[in-house]
């Protein structure tokens, strides 16, 4: 088991490499740099832009700031946001928990609504419930996030039922405890909304053919044939041995926890990770963006190995060491 | 039992989740850290009374900023958002007048200038003290200062440092540093005693009072520490304003009380303020401002359509749907008149080659590119009212030169202006040799008359007008391909690779000074689009402008600036480097529950915030 985890870990040392000195060679490809919009400043003199040039490496080749960089990041320095001057781990730190938050309450709702929906989709199934259901899902996996977003906006707007974007309120800071709960939970209603729906689509459809596989399997007969209910039969025996391949999925949601919500939190305008990411890929804002990629690509790894484990420990077939 | 994990699994999932959420609420909701308590010092002597009617004390500001704070730190920020929320902090020892425009005193509550116009003494106003009780006093000028031009000392001569240009190295190299620097040379200042400060400049340089003057002046006792220990630039950034308000000290009406990032930022009045009402009460009467972080000035004109904010500046394409909530919500928008905003179409006249020899622009339309009359011609053909009307919907004004009818003082309606008519386009056109044949404008060697324009593709309102101004010139018989594109590409082709033919950008701003123009007015300079940083002016008539504008730079009597300023203006508007188009009219929206609002085109509606009030809710 350790030996496996060590090899899985080991594999993000080429493969963050190969992702870093693409984002490097992209981004020197693209027009302009951090200082491009300076320039068009009129009150900004031309000796500071040289002297900024020089102090942040702009005027090298891309190769020479990229072997910079890594020399830092070697050292656990992940470097400086050139428009923040901060740390970029503290800049991250400010926004992870907000979309950590968003992620996490998108996640459970889509979990917790689309199984129960798939595992009934698939005992009643060809019902009128059924039926609904898969039309349903169709629809939802046909609407892309970013447009149920922009719907959601123009629903609070119209109404104003609901807070048009932002984390708390105004009076955030002056509300009890409770208050503040309820506060965050209310302005987390419309982004949770627009993440899960799409997952709820997909895992429910995943969720009920997998169970329809189960049910029709040998031991589920025995089971009846025991004379166990029929609800013991499906919950006890099916539901445990359907879910496993959600399991791996689970692995891949884990991965877009950090940097899944970006179209949802720019539209949205939820002040977490995906607004700085976009702002910073906006600006050039160099080792921002690297960090960013760097947190998606490691989570990446995490996700998949965590879903590996997850399986390991749940389906008994499966072992991760090699047979001796 | 084959399927035992999965009730572990299951029972571990939901508790870690839980356990997580549990702690994710409470993570947000950490306990305040103890504020240090604030000395309230008695009013100053020289307290400024303001004079306005008296009011009521304690509403809050609701409003909304378009972009996030990237830094406290005037040193360090560059961008619009920080701008506002840092000059809502600090303050500069002279301000301007929001009704003519001229210097009027701020912290300095007089000055003098010695005859021989290179000494300008600062009397600070006695009494004030900062936000946090401390005595504001000419050290903290002196230090403002020093960190400008603080060098890199070299550790065994004490010489400074210099870089492998031969040029000297700043510790602190800011915005400033080079900014007040007078023709390569630095200003001195000098405290001759603790509320006198003399400044001498180098050489003649009439924008100091107001450059100089205007400059943010910096709390020696909060920062003297990391400007000694080298951590100056790294002081005053988002993480302070999280985590330690109170430590960013200022002048202004307002100290910061929290920042979410991305959320709000909250100010609360300045305890030590030193403007006081007609009854001597100490000023703002707001208790608080709310300041909403948005994504851009659509979501910023959304909200206050709402009437969920209480100022606010809305875009001239915005009005119309503004206005229909007024009397629904209960504000006012106002027309305050032209704005400083400027847009304009420029060719490139670039006579260099790229690397590979090539010319940046094909002789052949570099040939018509700098001949007057062709920039006259394209002039005459584009129809301003009809981008006015088409565009705008009424809500701009024509722009006849480089200076917006807002700065009237600076203004000079006598330039050459240039109305709609075709007919003298084609008749200039003709006096240069072009013939048409079927329809198309053709040069004298027989080339069509054709090229291109670009655009930043994110302003809307300017891919509209390239648009009206496409089909004015093929009214002319003349072909104009369009580029829109990212507005880093432009900057890369306009200042770095050159290889455009024609531009429309636009400036807005507008610094109170002529002399801030320089770089783009003087043929050296770094934004003097047409061709910039020539090493010799390239035509007489850019030299005589060089020549302008450095009087301008040397003479502080206002009258003569303003004659050299006219000049300048006129010979922009005869050559035509810069085709102007329009310039879009300022709208500002206030709640009606507000008191004391006296709007001004130069001031905006919150020039007197310290005198605004309204009943608290």
């Amino acid at each position: 088991m350790i030996s496996f985890i060590f090899r899985r870990l080991f594999t993000l040392i080429p493969l963050l490499l190969g992702i870093t000195m693409l984002v490097f060679i992209l981004m020197s490809l693209a027009p302009g740099d951090f200082l491009t919009p300076v320039k068009a400043q009129r009150d900004v003199p031309a000796e500071l832009i040289e002297a900024i040039e020089a102090e942040f490496g702009l005027d090298r080749p891309w190769y020479v700031q990229y072997v910079k960089w890594l020399g830092n990041v070697v050292q656990g320095n992940l470097g400086h946001s050139w428009a923040y001057k901060l740390p970029v781990v503290d800049l991250i730190g400010q926004r992870l928990w907000a979309t950590f938050l968003l992620s996490l309450s998108a996640f459970v709702f889509a979990w917790g609504v689309a199984i129960p929906l798939g595992v009934l989709a698939a005992i009643y199934k060809d019902s009128i419930f059924d039926r609904i259901a898969s039309a349903l899902a169709y629809a939802a996996l046909s609407i892309p996030e970013f447009f149920l977003a922009l719907l959601f906006v123009f629903v609070a707007a119209q109404t104003g039922w609901f807070p048009l974007g932002g984390a708390t309120s105004i009076e955030y800071d002056y509300l009890n405890f409770f208050g503040k709960v309820g506060d965050r939970a209310y302005h987390l209603i419309l982004p949770t909304l627009a993440l899960g729906i799409g997952s709820i689509a997909s895992i429910m459809r995943i969720m009920r053919a997998n169970f329809l596989d189960t049910i029709r399997a040998d031991f589920v007969t025995t089971a009846r044939a025991k004379g166990l209910s029929e609800f013991v039969v499906m919950f006890k025996h099916a539901l445990r041995n359907a879910i496993n391949p959600l399991v791996s999925s689970f692995g891949f949601a884990f991965s877009g926890l950090l940097s899944g919500a970006l179209m949802v939190e720019i539209v949205l305008q939820y002040p977490g990770l995906g607004q700085l990411m976009y702002q910073s890929i906006l600006r050039e804002d160099q080792f921002v963006v690297l960090a960013s990629v760097m947190m998606g690509c490691s989570m990446l790894v995490f996700g998949n190995l965590l879903a590996d484990i997850l399986l390991a420990w749940s389906d008994p077939r499966i072992r991760l060491e090699k047979k001796k | 039992m084959a399927h035992s994990g999965f009730d572990k699994y299951a029972a571990t999932r939901a508790s870690l989740l839980g356990g997580l959420a549990v702690f994710l609420l409470s993570a947000c909701n950490e306990v305040p850290v103890e504020r240090p308590v604030v000395r309230v010092a008695p009013i100053p002597e020289d307290a400024l009374v303001v004079d306005f009617p008296t009011g009521q004390f304690g509403a809050n500001i609701v409003e909304t900023l378009a972009g996030d704070l990237a830094t406290v730190n005037p040193l360090v920020n560059e961008s619009v958002a920080g701008s506002a929320v840092i000059g809502r902090i600090l303050e500069g020892l002279i301000t301007l007048d929001p009704n003519t425009g001229e210097v009027i005193p701020n912290l300095a509550k007089s000055w003098e200038i010695s005859d021989d116009n290179l000494q300008y003494t600062f009397h600070l106003r006695r009494g004030v003290h900062w936000s946090d009780g401390h005595p504001f006093t000419a050290d903290d000028v002196l230090f403002t200062w020093s960190t400008f031009f603080a060098k890199e000392l070299d550790p065994d001569s004490g010489e400074p440092r210099l870089d492998e240009n031969g040029r000297v190295q700043y510790r602190y190299t800011s915005r400033s540093t080079f900014g007040q620097m007078i023709n390569g040379q630095e200003p001195t200042v000098e405290k001759l005693d603790a509320h006198t400060v003399r400044f001498t400049t180098p050489e003649v340089y009439a924008p100091f009072l107001l450059f100089g003057g205007g400059e943010e002046i910096l709390p020696k006792h909060i920062l003297k520490a990391s400007f000694d220990d080298g951590t100056l630039m790294d002081q005053w950034s988002v993480e302070t304003a999280i985590n330690e308000p109170w430590k960013i000290v200022g002048l202004n009406m307002y100290v910061l009380e929290s920042y979410r990032p991305g959320e709000r930022i909250v100010f609360a009045k300045n305890p030590n303020y030193w403007k006081v009402n007609l009854d001597g009460e100490r000023l703002p009467y707001v208790e608080r401002v709310i300041t909403k972080i948005v994504q851009d000035v659509n979501s910023s004109n959304v909200a206050f359509a709402q009437g969920l904010t209480d100022f606010e500046s809305i875009a001239p394409d915005n009005v119309a749907w503004v206005k229909r909530g007024e009397a629904r919500f209960d504000y006012t928008v106002l027309d305050m008149g032209p704005s400083n905003q400027t847009n304009f179409i420029w060719f490139n006249l670039n006579p260099g080659k790229d690397e590979e020899g090539v010319p940046y622009v094909e002789p052949h339309k570099f040939e018509w590119f700098s001949d007057q009359r062709f920039r006259q011609a394209i002039s005459y053909g584009i129809n301003r009212e009809g981008i006015i009307r088409g565009v705008y919907f009424d809500r701009a004004d024509v722009l006849h030169g480089y200076v917006s009818p807002k700065r009237k003082f600076w203004y000079n309606d006598a330039i050459r202006k240039y109305p709609y008519s075709p007919e003298t386009s084609r008749a200039l056109f003709a006096e240069m040799g072009f013939t048409y044949k079927a329809g198309k404008l053709h040069d004298s060697h027989g080339n069509p008359i054709e090229f291109s324009l670009m655009t930043n593709s994110s302003n809307g309102l300017r891919v509209e007008m390239a648009t009206v101004y496409k089909e004015n010139m093929a009214d002319l018989g003349i072909e104009v391909e369009l580029q829109f594109l990212d507005f880093n590409t432009i900057i890369n082709k306009t200042s770095d690779s050159f290889n455009y033919e024609s531009c429309m950008l636009g400036l807005g701003g507008g610094a109170p000074d002529p002399y801030a123009g320089k770089d783009i007015l003087m043929s050296g300079g770094r934004l003097h689009q047409w061709y910039p940083q020539q090493p010799e002016p390239a035509t007489e008539w850019e030299a005589r402008i060089d020549e302008l504008m450095l009087q301008i730079g040397r003479y502080t009597d206002v009258e003569k600036r303003k004659a050299y300023f006219f000049e300048v203006q006129t010979i922009l508007a005869e050559q035509q480097p810069l085709i102007f188009l329009v310039s879009p009219k300022d709208f500002t929206g206030y709640r009606n529950r507000w008191q004391n609002v006296d709007p001004t085109p130069l001031g905006g509606v919150t020039w007197n915030e310290e005198s605004l009030w309204a009943v608290p809710n």
